[in-house]
């Protein structure tokens, strides 16, 4: 569950304030060409940012934060074109949400400063094989081919180019 | 004959290769070099909650390309959108593949086969789409090429809707709905341009072709084993 002080985690991931939702008008447009609502889900993206802008907690396993499949139509849709799909990537990881998938993921960034796929499959082989992906392997053939990691030198910006960040100029 | 900058991106080396060797070989076709970025990191893709983050690591690319390119052909979705969003003052033009195939480059085509009597869906998913500001300029590219080559298209308000394609590993039943509610509005061999898409879409389809659109302008173009 996040709880109201957690919200400023979000606010901060996001580089949203919490007045920038004020102008939501609840027209739920968003909801409207929402992926998630394609699976029968029945999900509002709008409750989520009313959630944050007046301090509600949010509940764990919330399905938007499971299935937000980052398609931006809701972005796309909205009338101040609000990166909701951003706002609930922070809520998942605020959440402690990620999969072991997503895990891995960042975990190879981190040893290599790329994602080197084999690994990435090595840390969730027990997911695909009980997930029943197994069967897929025929289809995915044409995707396997082995080469060895490359080990990137800088991944993160050093002391010296540190200083301007762009993000904040980059909302729209 | 121009000489681009050229980021790859962690997918093009693995499992998306296929779609790396066919924008090399187009360019190569066109005329064009690409000199890729020394030392290119990964852009993050769409899994930090943390933009300041994802920023970082992304624009970290563009550092390494400053002095080396201001033209940056990116043809993975999710690294194409990421890099725009790391570089707010335009400073590069961070370009699709798809951007190349404008007439003057499409009338340098040496066809070899025509796409007469076939019948395509060209697939753009999300995130050459959207959010705005970030997406391709001309939305109907894809059509628009297959056209030249007399192939039909189909599926205009399919084209930009979501695969589920970043479900595939979390919840696959998911990208299993959204996949196949877009096949069974469309018709013919899909042409896609997301490593994402092309997953979702082969993991799904039953009886169609998947393909890359670098692979069909390759096919056009005479090559063996292009399809
Ligand atoms: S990005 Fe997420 S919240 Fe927005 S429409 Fe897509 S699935 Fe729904
Ligand atoms: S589309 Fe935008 S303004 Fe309308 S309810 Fe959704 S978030 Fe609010």
């Amino acid at each position: 569950m996040i709880k109201e002080k957690d919200h400023e985690i979000v606010f901060k991931y996001t580089c949203y304030r919490r007045e920038d939702f004020s102008v939501c008008v609840g027209c739920k447009i968003c909801a409207s060409v929402c992926s998630v609502n394609d699976l029968a889900l029945n999900v509002n993206p709008q409750e989520l940012l009313l959630k944050l802008f007046v301090g509600e907690k949010i509940e764990d396993d919330h399905p938007l934060v499971r299935y937000c499949t980052s398609c931006y139509r809701c972005t796309a849709a909205c009338p101040w074109q609000i990166r909701i799909p951003e706002v609930v990537r922070a809520v998942k990881e605020s959440l402690g949400m990620e999969s072991r998938f997503e895990k891995a993921f960042k975990k190879s960034l981190d040893i290599w400063g790329r994602v080197y796929e084999p690994f990435v499959v090595a840390m969730t082989a027990l997911d695909l094989l009980r997930g029943g992906y197994i069967k897929y392997m025929p289809k995915w053939m044409g995707y396997a081919g082995f080469h060895l990691p490359h080990k990137v030198k800088r991944l993160k910006p050093t002391n010296a180019s540190k200083g301007s960040n762009p993000s904040e100029e980059g909302r729209s | 004959m121009m000489e681009y900058g050229y980021y790859p991106g962690c997918s093009l080396t693995g499992s998306a290769k296929r779609l790396d060797q066919g924008v090399r070989r187009l360019c190569k076709k066109l005329g064009h070099s690409l000199a890729e970025i020394p030392d290119w990191n990964c852009c993050g893709a769409l899994e930090y909650g943390d933009r300041n983050e994802l920023v970082s690591i992304s624009g970290e690319n563009l550092k390494k390309a400053q002095g080396i390119c201001r033209e940056i052909i990116v043809p993975c979705p999710a690294c194409y959108k990421n890099l725009k969003d790391a570089d707010p003052e335009r400073s590069f033009n961070i370009m699709s593949p798809l951007e190349l195939l404008n007439p003057e480059n499409l009338s340098q085509i040496e066809q070899k086969r025509d796409l007469k009597g076939q019948v395509f869906f060209p697939y753009y998913g999300c995130l050459l789409m959207r959010p705005e500001g970030n997406s391709i300029k001309n939305r109907n590219i894809m059509e628009d090429t297959i056209s030249a080559f007399g192939g039909d298209v189909n599926g205009e308000n399919m084209k930009d809707r979501c695969c589920g394609g970043n479900q595939l590993f979390l919840n696959k039943w998911a990208t299993e709905r959204l996949s196949t509610l877009i096949l069974g509005k469309t018709k013919g061999t899909v042409v896609v341009f997301c490593p994402f898409c092309h997953m979702a879409m082969k993991t799904f389809a039953t009886g169609r072709k998947v393909v890359y659109l670098t692979d069909l302008l390759l096919y056009v173009m005479g090559e063996s084993n292009s399809l």
